[in-house]
């Protein structure tokens, strides 16, 4: 699969920018108003889509609705609203999968490499463990440790 | 009238000459203002900032917080840095406790919690800097800032180190915060480069000569909340202070 290497961050403020243009934009034109190239945008339109967050027709991004409730909502909601959308990319779902069978929701972080490296073949593993933690602490998931260099379940349920 | 800043002027000095930063400022501000301080770059605005927050003091005039004479440690008034400013050795939420225990604030972690919150920061409060990405990095600075309660926020150049997508999405959070009553500060003054950014943020933009930098504008801003940069009416406005720099 490809994984899209855009923080949650960028990809809310892209959303934004959408939204001020109507909640529709031709991609070419979004990435000239923020004096992007065309492949510097790309990883955020294509993580806002991965989220269900927009669609791509035709050159134009368009918000969907749950972007459009998301826009909407405060920091806090914009939050609950994330973790339902990191939650259900499969890959984020699969590893949740994984710490859950874990005795203590843990797993070693080059564990972790190994399992993102079968999703994403990649030389960059790094970049991408750095992002796929970014989304899912974000969203209040899956945390990483980096002095026991473990990742685990932020929410011990199973 | 919650700060005055009254004939300040600044010079700089080298061996060989003297250098007028900043001539003859003044101007106040008030519960509510969202200030703007825009200019061309070496017009003084971030002296001018660290003069208002008492970090550096002018060659003449003052600067008075609630009538009094501005202090460097005054703990009303708080800083948010273009660099973040944070520190590496400490974790999120120690970097934010950090600036309550020199307030001696009793409940310094039920204060940290509450603006780790507010900044969407939750989730993060282990981790250490050097893991977080730029957008992060700054909500601490924020969530940090906040902390202490301040009645004035000033911002230097608080989005210029992000890239634009993650600048857009902080910009948006912050006026979030801004119009949440329940939140601090009172007053915001943002150093800026960036029309745009301005006219999209402040109720309110002063306009700094190239160097020395003096008031040349002050101007109100009259655009509903929340703005939209596509609008029409938002690029008048960008014009005009456009026309009131060139």
């Amino acid at each position: 699969m490809i994984f899209p290497k855009a923080t949650i961050s960028e990809i809310i403020g892209l959303l934004e920018a959408v939204n001020d243009s109507g909640g529709i934009e031709d991609v070419a034109r979004l990435a000239a108003d923020f004096d992007l190239e065309i492949d510097e945008i790309l990883p955020s339109i294509d993580g806002a889509e991965l989220l269900g967050l927009a669609v791509v027709r035709e050159g134009n991004i368009e918000l969907t609705t749950d972007a459009r409730k998301l826009l909407d909502a405060g920091i806090r909601d914009r939050k609950k609203i994330i973790k339902d959308k990191v939650a259900s990319v499969d890959m984020i779902r699969e590893l949740i999968d994984r710490l859950r069978s874990e005795e203590e929701y843990k797993i070693s972080k080059e564990e972790a490499l190994r399992f993102i490296q079968k999703k994403i073949s990649t030389m960059d593993i790094d970049s991408y463990f750095r992002i796929i933690i970014n989304w899912t602490r974000y969203a209040g998931l899956i945390g990483y440790n980096s002095d026991s260099e473990e990742i685990c379940l932020l929410q011990k349920e199973r | 009238m919650l700060l005055e800043i009254r004939n300040v002027s600044k010079t700089y000095e080298s061996e060989s000459n003297k250098i007028l930063a900043l001539d003859n400022i003044n101007f106040t501000v008030e519960d509510n203002d969202f200030i703007c301080i825009v200019g061309p770059s070496g017009c003084g605005k971030s002296t001018l900032l660290r003069i208002i927050v008492g970090l550096e003091k002018p060659n003449s005039g003052e600067v008075f917080f609630r009538g009094e004479a501005i202090e460097p440690d005054n703990p009303k008034v708080a800083m948010v840095f273009q660099n973040f400013a944070i520190f590496p050795w400490l974790t999120v939420q120690e970097n934010i406790e950090l600036v309550l225990e020199s307030l001696n604030r009793p409940d310094e972690k039920k204060i940290a919690c509450k603006y780790i919150r507010a900044v969407g920061l939750d989730g993060f409060e282990k981790v250490y800097p050097r893991e977080l990405s730029g957008g992060m990095k700054q909500r601490v600075g924020f969530a940090r800032a906040l902390a202490v309660e301040p009645v004035l926020l000033c911002m230097d150049e608080p989005f210029s180190s992000l890239d634009a997508l993650t600048s857009q999405n902080l910009k948006d959070e912050l006026l979030m915060l801004w119009a949440d009553a329940s939140m601090p500060p009172d007053a915001v003054i943002m150093v800026t480069h960036n029309v745009e950014e301005a006219v999209y943020m402040a109720n309110r933009i002063i306009i700094l000569s190239p160097r020395p930098g003096k008031v040349m504008a002050d101007m109100r801003i009259e655009l509903k909340r929340p703005r939209n940069r596509k609008d029409p009416e938002f690029y008048r406005w960008v014009d005009k202070v456009y026309s009131l720099i060139v």
